[in-house]
């Protein structure tokens, strides 16, 4: 076959499925957000053009907006707990010792499991009856009850960060480790103190990893459904209601399809935004841009 | 037959190196190399004949028919990459197989092949082992080998010998071009090692940005070249360049240089004719000046000694000639010292002036 | 004398708070596991039991179930093994095409001309950027509409999209490495460019083939919402048969922790077989260690 009609022949089936689960259902939802349909009415009522009502409904419901908030403040307590975690970590596994992959790579088991199971199993250990945290809380004279509207939103962050903080340490290692060694060297010679060679050569060479860290974990966190999903469903009372648990109840329990396709399209813009930075950050190559921080470093 | 020639070819498109209008005319059993610096095109004309990269216009012949539109496989072209590129996960036996086994032949008949060619190039007992195991030269030898085993018509050299070492080097500069010898086909090499191309080739085409500058056989690049920048390119130690002027005074015609002037009187005609204006470069090599400690004709320019290099089997004095550093081959046993005065003197017949601002030889 | 001395006191430090640091995030996993061989009376009592006599108890009961019939207490088989059958035939199935088209896809986008390629590539990765749950809801229409719903089909192909974008950025990285020196080497030889692939590039790439497939296998063995939401009885997948026990009362966590022990061990081992790949698979392979 000639390779102009291979080249293009390689990347159909991949194309092809993309566009038919990608973008036709997002085409198909965008139609929906415009009418009022409900799927329990669909053999019934038929659907009728509502125009951007949908729209102005979600986004003018005070419920909407809480959600909003819920998902904001957990978003900002995890990515902000994870990061700290994460650069501790970093900071601590710079150095080699043996054994060293062994504990990164145990340490990075509670991100591959399966959010849902986590989330099952918390709420075992968070039990207050039964749960170990219990236990252990209480060697310090602390009682917890976790599932209280105040408690249940940094209850929720503890269990996500104890499954990603060992991700923003992956990533940060990476970036500590990639700083050029002979940087430390000449700034040794020129005898600047640990503080000096953190500030002027780590963080400027490190920020855009961190960018993408963060970036990332904040995009992943505000989709966080399944381990809210398992183990608070939105309670109590709406206290740890994400606005993903909230579009799924708008959705699937209730079935306003029409009202869910419009929060829908709303969550999936602010994504994209997101995603946007994100991969314009990850596209850029941050490895390369070591060579040109070297220019920054003023010791 | 099998000539190669590349007919006002151009490669611009996603070409680093790109190619401009590109002729070239390698006759059978000829070895012709493509010699250039880095970016003059010479990996891109081989892919261009090779059939790895496609010509924006122009045409190429393999044989007398037009190979524009054939694919690598179609050509009977062998190549061998200047990182070799062999199959790393297989054994040496099967990549010297693999252009056979492409062409469906009976096993007998590779095996056979496979240990004949093993045996020319002396890797019979590296048959079995993988490329991770064997030595820069080890890893060259089987790529040729790969090259060689299915007699092509054309063999193609991407600088074959530059990730070797020194002694390598020399050594299988021999043995490359007596294989060619034994084996008899069109070869096209491309290198930007000059020694290697005056010692190997027939005929070298001098590349520039993607032009050639000169195509004739070594003696006569070396002797007759036809621009500054071939004459600066072949040659080791390089050719001396002094800038100078042509002007005529007293009825006698003088190349003046800033603090010497050569009679040329009996070259006026030719250098007033062919030169575009006064501008002129003085080019004369390091092997055609001599060196003596009083002025010897009225020529002879007077200079101060550097330093001396000593060389082993013979000597480069460097001499200060107007500010510029100015070399010349001198003996093993000369002697000087930095600072001293010594008379140089030119072998007029092999002086070459240029043109200052074409470039080109006018004599 | 003092310098080695302040230098073996924060390494030790150091080495302490290693040490537990590994120990808080090894714990839930190590409690689940030691949870699982409890009998019930154990798993409750508090303070916690740390030494008990260990039991398979709930790992039967993760495959039988005991209950009365006329003919007294027999053992049925539960229908873990069908959702565990289910996850394992969905998300191999669906590994399987995302990286055999993305590793085609991917080969593509690196060693030809494409008109649009960044454009392309960048598509391809913003479907990865997704919510799910944006995308549930039209993929719960369209899944209806089609009749995939309860389907394992229906499930391969969603998850076949889900990890495709990132198998050809993956495997991208990974067949830019491999010199094309090696296929063009092949061409000459007399191999036409697919079997030069198959031949010369190929055998390169299987290691990253392996690695972005784990990746994409764990993917697809944890994914839930999607599951949830499209499946009945019949494609149900693991992580789906463990929410439902959502808003029971009466859990056994014996069942559920011997569930998830199980469902957990491939995922583990995975991880410590790819641990060379960890980072690379995490960044999407733009990053490299």
């Amino acid at each position: 076959m000639d390779e102009n009609r291979l080249k293009w022949f390689l990347i159909t089936p991949t194309v092809i499925i993309l566009l038919f689960w990608v973008i036709y259902p997002l085409l198909w939802s965008l139609g929906l957000s415009f009418y009022n349909y409900s799927v329990m009415q669909a053999f019934a009522a038929k659907p009728t053009f509502v125009g951007i009502q949908n729209y102005l409904d979600v986004l003018s419901d005070p419920v909407t907006w809480s959600r909003f908030q819920v998902t904001a403040r957990f978003v900002v307590l995890a990515v902000s707990v994870e990061f700290v975690i994460g650069f501790i970590l970093a900071l601590l596994l710079i150095e080699e010792f043996r054994g060293k992959r062994i504990i990164i790579t145990t340490i990075l088991i509670p991100m591959m499991a399966a959010p849902i199971a986590i989330g099952v199993f918390f709420r075992f250990v968070l039990d207050e009856t039964f749960g170990v945290t219990t236990y252990f809380l209480s060697l310090f004279g602390l009682g917890f009850k976790w599932y209280t509207p105040t408690n249940v939103i940094p209850s929720v962050v503890l269990v996500d960060a104890w499954m990603w903080s060992p991700f923003m340490m992956l990533i940060i290692l990476a970036g500590l480790t990639a700083v050029p060694k002979y940087l430390y060297e000449a700034a040794d010679i020129d005898r600047a103190s640990w503080w000096m060679k953190f500030r002027y050569i780590t963080v400027p060479t490190i920020k855009p990893i961190l960018a993408i860290a963060l970036l990332f974990r904040t995009m992943d966190a505000f989709k966080l459904f399944d381990l809210i999903f398992i183990l608070t469903d939105g309670g109590p009372g709406g206290a740890s209601e994400t606005i993903s648990l909230h579009l799924y109840r708008i959705a699937f329990q209730y079935f306003y399809t029409g009202k869910g396709s419009a929060l829908a399209y709303v969550l999936l813009v602010i994504i994209i935004v997101l995603s946007n930075i994100y991969v314009r950050f990850l596209t850029r190559r941050p490895v390369e841009t070591f060579q040109s921080s070297e220019t920054i470093v003023e010791v | 037959m099998a000539r190669v020639s590349l007919e006002n070819v151009t490669k611009k498109t996603g070409a680093l190196c790109p190619v401009f209008g590109f002729t070239l005319e390698v006759k059978d059993k000829e070895f012709t190399t493509l010699l250039g610096p880095s970016g003059s095109g010479k990996t891109t004309v081989l892919r261009l004949v090779a059939g790895l990269e496609r010509l924006d216009s122009g045409h190429i012949y393999i044989d007398d028919s037009v190979a524009d539109d054939l694919t690598p496989a179609d050509r009977d072209v062998a190549m061998v990459f200047q990182t070799y590129a062999l199959y790393p996960h297989l054994s040496v036996y099967r990549n010297l197989a693999s252009p056979l086994e492409a062409r469906k032949m009976p096993k007998t008949e590779i095996d056979r092949d496979v240990k004949e060619v093993a045996d020319i190039l002396r890797i019979s007992h590296l048959l079995n082992k993988m490329p991770i195991h064997l030595s820069g030269g080890e890893m060259q030898r089987v790529a040729i080998g790969r090259a060689i085993i299915r007699r092509p018509k054309v063999f193609l050299f991407d600088e074959p010998l530059t990730n070797l070492d020194a002694k390598l080097r020399v050594h299988m500069r021999a043995e490359l071009k007596r294989l060619q010898r034994d084996i008899g086909q069109t070869t096209l090499y491309a290198t930007h090692d000059e020694v290697e191309a005056m010692t190997m080739s027939d005929r070298i085409a001098v590349m520039r940005r993607g032009k050639i500058e000169q195509y004739d056989s070594p003696s006569v690049i070396y002797n007759n070249p036809q621009n500054y920048f071939v004459a600066s390119f072949i040659g080791t130690p390089p050719m001396n360049f002094i800038d100078c002027s042509y002007l005529e005074r007293d009825g006698k015609a003088y190349l003046d240089a800033a603090s010497f002037s050569i009679d040329v009187s009996d070259l006026s005609q030719t250098l007033k004719e062919r030169g575009s204006d006064s501008e002129m470069i003085l080019g004369i090599r390091p092997s055609d000046v001599s060196v003596n400690r009083e002025p010897v004709t009225h020529s002879s320019i007077e200079t101060e000694v550097y330093v001396l290099e000593p060389m082993g089997s013979m000597a480069i004095l460097d001499l200060n000639v107007a500010g510029k550093i100015f070399k010349v081959r001198v003996p093993k046993h000369f002697k000087a010292r930095t600072g001293e005065r010594v008379w140089i003197t030119f072998t007029r017949e092999r002086m070459h002036v240029f043109d200052k601002k074409t470039g080109r030889t006018i004599i | 004398m003092r310098r080695s001395n302040k230098k073996t006191i924060l390494r030790t430090i150091r080495f302490v708070m290693i040490a537990l640091a590994t120990i808080v995030f090894v714990f839930p996993i190590y409690w689940m596991f030691v949870t699982s061989f409890k009998t019930r009376v154990d798993m409750f009592a508090m303070p916690p039991k740390w030494v008990f006599t260990p039991t398979l108890e709930n790992y039967m009961d993760v495959f039988l179930k005991v209950h009365y019939t006329i003919y007294g207490l027999t053992p049925t088989p539960t229908d873990f093994d069908r959702f565990l059958f289910n996850s394992v035939l969905i998300s191999l199935s669906s590994v399987a095409l995302s990286v055999g088209f993305g590793t085609l896809a991917a080969y593509s986008f690196s060693r030809f001309e494409l008109k649009g390629k960044d454009t392309w590539l960048f598509f391809i990765l913003s479907t990865r950027m997704l919510p799910p749950i944006a995308v549930l809801v039209p993929m719960f229409l369209m899944y209806r509409t089609l009749g995939l719903m309860n389907t394992h089909i229906g499930l391969i192909l969603l998850y076949t999209m889900f990890n495709l974008s990132f198998a050809v950025w993956m495997m991208k990285g990974f067949i830019d490495e491999i010199p094309k020196e090696l296929e063009e080497a092949a061409m000459i030889d007399g191999y036409s460019r697919i079997r030069a692939f198959i031949k010369a590039t190929l055998p390169q790439a299987l290691t990253g083939m392996a690695a972005t497939a784990v990746f994409c296998l764990i993917t697809s063995w944890n994914e839930f919402a999607f599951a949830y939401v499209t499946s009945g009885f019949e494609s149900r997948t693991v992580p789906v048969s463990l929410a439902r026990i959502r808003g029971e009362s009466g859990i056994n966590w014996g069942l559920i922790t011997a569930s998830e022990v199980i469902y957990l061990m491939p995922v583990i081992i995975f991880t410590f077989l790819m641990q060379r790949y960890l980072l690379r698979g995490v960044t999407f392979g733009t990053i490299k260690k």
